[in-house]
């Protein structure tokens, strides 16, 4: 028991299971082609897929396309969800992510952002998620955990998984041997993952 | 046992979770994984579920409201499409022409027990799906989501006011040799959300809308009022 670190982690330690059954339980539903617990599974996740996909693509024109994508996605394959593999919210942010990372690699490698966007990406929106105590908690709770990575590790952590770059680009970035990144990307997550008390 | 290159792999399973591998490192790495021995497939598994795990505790950091509008794409294209077949049945027309000139493939198709899915459910679930979004002047976005493997794509208005009477809405397929029909869409048809299958693209370049008189035209009369690139 991690008890001197308990206060710190309580959010997520407390909330996350009830709430991942009921994900799981949507998604089952999904595969059956059930309209209704399509929008509840979109309502109850589109924060975290689209804020998730906007860190990666910094466009929100982009992200709207691809948060479109990815619950399309979901809707034609969440019979291909294994509750024995992962959490179902890993599950969606997982393709969230790998969309928005093959995008903003796609984009490098044209290297041209044409003006479509433009209109799309005028409207704003409310940019505030749902300001709820839990919601702050939770923030502030991986906020304190990131802080407690070294500087090397968070930084080629947010290279590769929020700027798409491959560990080979990081090390590249970072002038460091791959070894190096690949044990930084390593602890990185180890320390990560006992801060927020994943199990 | 492990041997070193056992351990080399395991060591992959963190980039490999984070998507920070390339595509061929990717295929590559899951090749070994399929072949390695049983306890090394089981840890990489493990180590790529405990990244992921934690990675969804940080998108808490992340999330962001999207914006209202997107709600209705993203429920239109799945919900059984309602006002879809006024409008669909100008866009049969064109679609007969194509399935005459797909011959046997055509023929192919027909021999299967349970062909069911529509071209919209093809259209979301091919591999190349792309999606575009813009503004109609006046209010309202136009989405396109489409596959160049499919050939077809899915077009759904949200919040695009009526056209006035009189007029219609009327949508263009642009290639080389210029604007072709590609139908129209009636006061009657356009509601708060309204979804239309565009079942031939070929090599479009473009979908372009205008308005124009009585039931449309053979050629766009008006000047475009916007244009979604299909790219």
């Amino acid at each position: 028991m991690t008890t001197g670190r308990r206060p710190l982690c309580y959010g997520a330690m407390t909330r996350s299971p009830q709430v991942d059954e009921d994900l799981a339980a949507l998604l089952h539903r999904v595969a059956d082609q059930d309209a209704d617990a399509f929008a509840a599974l979109y309502d109850r996740t589109r924060a975290r897929v689209f804020g998730l996909v906007t860190r990666v693509v910094c466009d929100r024109g982009y992200s709207e396309e691809i948060t479109q994508e990815v619950y399309l996605q979901v809707w034609q394959n969440a019979a291909n969800f294994d509750p024995d593999a992962g959490s179902a919210l890993a599950w969606l942010l997982t393709l969230a992510h790998r969309r928005a990372v093959d995008r903003v690699r796609a984009e490098q490698a044209a290297t041209q952002r044409d003006s479509r966007y433009a209109t799309a990406t005028a409207e704003r929106a409310a940019d505030v998620v749902a300001d709820s105590a839990i919601v702050r908690e939770e923030r502030r709770q991986v906020a304190e955990c990131l802080d407690s990575l070294t500087d090397t590790q968070r930084e080629s952590i947010e290279l590769a998984y929020y700027a798409g770059l491959t560990y080979s680009q990081v090390s590249e970035r970072l002038s460091a041997n791959l070894a190096t990144i690949k044990s930084r990307m390593r602890d990185g997550l180890r320390a990560l993952r006992n801060c927020l008390g994943v199990p | 046992m492990t041997d070193p290159t056992d351990f080399e792999l395991l060591e992959l399973a963190t980039p490999y979770a984070l998507d920070a591998v390339t595509d061929d490192e990717r295929a590559v790495i899951e090749r070994r994984v399929a072949a390695a021995p049983r306890a090394v497939a089981d840890a990489f598994h493990s180590e790529v579920r405990t990244v992921r795990e934690t990675m969804t505790a940080v998108s808490a950091s992340t999330a962001l409201e999207p914006p209202a509008h997107l709600r209705s794409q993203v429920l239109a294209v799945v919900a059984k499409p309602k006002r879809q077949f006024p409008w669909r049945k100008t866009l049969l027309a064109a679609a007969a022409a194509v399935v005459i000139g797909l011959g046997a493939v055509g023929v192919g198709l027909a021999l299967r027990p349970a062909q069911t899915q529509s071209t919209a459910e093809q259209v979301f679930a091919a591999h190349d799906v792309h999606t575009v979004s813009g503004q109609i002047p006046g209010g309202g976005t136009a989405t396109v989501i489409f596959s160049r493997n499919k050939n077809a794509g899915v077009l759904v208005m949200n919040d695009v006011p009526k056209p006035k009477t009189g007029t219609v809405y009327q949508m263009w397929l642009m290639n080389d040799h210029g604007p072709e029909s590609a139908g129209t869409m009636d006061a009657q048809q356009v509601g708060p959300s309204t979804t239309a299958v565009l079942p031939d693209l070929r090599n479009s370049t473009a979908l372009a809308f205008t308005v124009e008189p009585g039931t449309g035209s053979a050629e766009p009369t008006t000047p475009i009022i916007a244009k979604l690139p299909l790219t």
